[in-house]
């Protein structure tokens, strides 16, 4: 025990730096000027980092991720097909989706209603990796400070008036289904129809 | 008729001082945010006016059409009295400032002061008296309020303005060693002819501590960063006006910024010349246009004045605020000895030294 303890050296005190300098350093508020150099820097090159935000607006990225849309194809039809992808996708609950079958169609099902309450909406982006048929896209609005939290619940109409006036250059139609196979396709009358 | 036209110069004088000072507030406020924010790489306010000059403006509007709330279960005579025992002490403190040469004019067979409201012979005892009783207003706003904090805010401010007024008091004791005055119009004359006058830097003994403690003093006394104690808005919300709305709390800002250009004011006509040039003479006089040397004077004040000022928003752009302990230890530790030991060798120096 006895050993250990004398092995146990006290540990050097560090040598105090010149304690005149200290003193006079103390004594002309040393450190106080170097911080009042430092504003006075800051004053002289003055470069401020402040953008006046109504009048001059930042260039967003090429991936901002702004309040979300619903697109159509260049005929004007919704993309949407109704799958509920992008409400299970979702996590924080913000799509309702309610899907039907195109009248007449039994094989095509579209979005009947669709809901977005965007006051819950994280901007993920997950319902827009999740959308099959890419109906679902983020655009770069970002201004939607509203006085009633109710408006920000967007109905299927509001959404797709986003994704109106943010896209205005619309994917051309896919033909998923060749006429001549569409056997049952009887919704698109300006298609060729197979001969009966 | 004389005592009429006596009174009506008066006033006009003061109306005229007064001015001056509440334009100067005005500027201060807006420069006060200018200059914070160009020392944190911001802009200030922008929005009001080109780059934002009439925010002074708006705010005063703004402060005017408020609602003036009093709180629950406040000393209604208490908390309408203390804004105003604020304010009139910062303003009436002016009255014995001169602000340029002490040069009489005869205006309507009278003799007249045009840079001074009024030279009584105990000019700086008179402003260091007026100065204790503003905080009281401090004091009575803060326990008038009923709240929490705008009683600790009071109480913070009862003790620090008690333990830096000392300081004061003792710092200009060595200028008033060396003066053999308590009059600033004479002490001001009595620096003229050259910076080497001036009592921070004249012989026998030059002020430069005593300076040094004043201005730090005085800093303390107005509540401002790094000693804004009274009114820390991290943890006393705003102090000792917490509770105060509309033109009542414009009352406390008014004079927050009426007490910075007073000692601002003091510490220039002290220590730094008052409206004296660190030249001799003025230029002006120099060419042989004596009857306007008073212009590069007035100048010369003014710019002393908000040297001083712009002291006051650099310490606040750069420090951050002192615990109460660090308050009290600096204040009695280091500031009372250094003033003390001040007094005592300025009076040796000025017993060998007689001028």
């Amino acid at each position: 025990m006895t050993e250990h303890r004398m092995s146990t050296a006290a540990p050097v005190q560090p040598r105090r730096k010149s304690s005149f300098s200290e003193w006079i350093k103390t004594l002309t508020f040393y450190e106080l000027l170097v911080g009042m150099k430092a504003t006075l820097k800051h004053l002289l090159h003055y470069k401020p980092i402040t953008l006046q935000y109504p009048h001059e607006k930042r260039t967003l990225p090429d991936n901002y991720r702004g309040m979300l849309a619903l697109l159509r194809y260049d005929d004007g039809t919704e993309k949407c097909v109704g799958c509920d992808l992008c409400e299970a996708a979702c996590p924080s609950r913000v799509i309702r989706v309610v899907s039907a079958e195109v009248p007449g169609e039994p094989t095509k099902r579209y979005s009947k209603e669709y809901y977005m309450d965007m006051t819950r909406c994280l901007f993920c982006g997950l319902c827009v990796d999740a959308c099959p048929v890419d109906a679902l896209a983020m655009t770069r609005e970002f201004e939607w400070s509203v006085y009633d939290k109710r408006q920000l619940h967007l109905n299927k109409q509001q959404l797709l008036a986003i994704g109106d006036r943010s896209f205005p250059i619309r994917e051309k139609r896919l033909e998923l289904q060749h006429p001549n196979v569409a056997f049952f396709n009887v919704a698109f009358k300006h298609l060729p129809q197979k001969e009966s | 008729m004389e005592i009429g036209l006596r009174l009506a110069v008066s006033l006009a004088q003061i109306a005229a001082v007064m001015g001056v000072v509440m334009l100067t507030v005005m500027v201060l406020t807006l420069a006060e945010r200018k200059v914070l924010g160009w020392m944190q790489d911001r802009m200030g306010p922008m929005e009001v006016g080109p780059y934002g000059v009439l925010q002074p403006i708006a705010d005063g509007l703004k402060l005017f059409f408020k609602e003036d709330i009093i709180p629950a279960g406040a000393n209604r005579f208490l908390f309408t009295l203390a804004p105003i025992l604020a304010l009139v002490p910062a303003m009436i403190g002016f009255a014995v400032i001169p602000f340029g040469p002490s040069h009489t004019v005869e205006l309507f067979g009278m003799q007249i002061k045009p840079f001074v409201i009024s030279d009584i012979n105990i000019g700086i005892l008179y402003i260091l008296a007026f100065a204790s009783i503003g905080a009281y207003g401090i004091i009575l706003g803060g326990w008038a309020s009923n709240s929490k904090y705008s009683l600790l805010g009071g109480l913070r401010s009862a003790a620090q303005v008690i333990s830096y007024e000392l300081n004061v008091g003792l710092a200009i004791v060595g200028v008033l060693l060396l003066s053999g005055s308590l009059s600033l119009v004479k002490i001001t004359e009595a620096q003229a002819g050259g910076f080497w006058n001036w009592y921070v830097l004249a012989l026998p003994f030059p002020q430069i501590f005593a300076f040094v403690v004043y201005v730090i003093s005085s800093v303390a006394e107005t509540n401002r960063v790094p000693f804004d104690l009274p009114e820390a808005e991290s943890e006393l919300v705003a102090g000792f006006f917490t509770e105060y709305s509309g033109m009542r709390f414009a009352f406390f800002f008014i004079a927050e910024y009426a007490n910075m250009i007073l000692v601002s004011c003091v510490a220039a006509a002290l220590f730094l010349g008052g409206w004296n040039a660190p030249y001799p003479g003025t230029l002006l006089g120099h060419l042989g246009l004596e009857s306007v040397a008073w212009i590069e004077n007035v100048v010369w004040f003014a710019a002393k004045v908000y040297f001083f000022l712009f002291l006051f928003f650099w310490l606040r752009a750069t420090l951050p605020r002192l615990r109460y302990d660090q308050l009290m230890r600096f204040g009695w530790k280091v500031m009372l000895p250094i003033a003390l030991g001040n007094i005592v060798l300025t009076s040796i120096a000025a017993y060998l030294f007689p001028r």
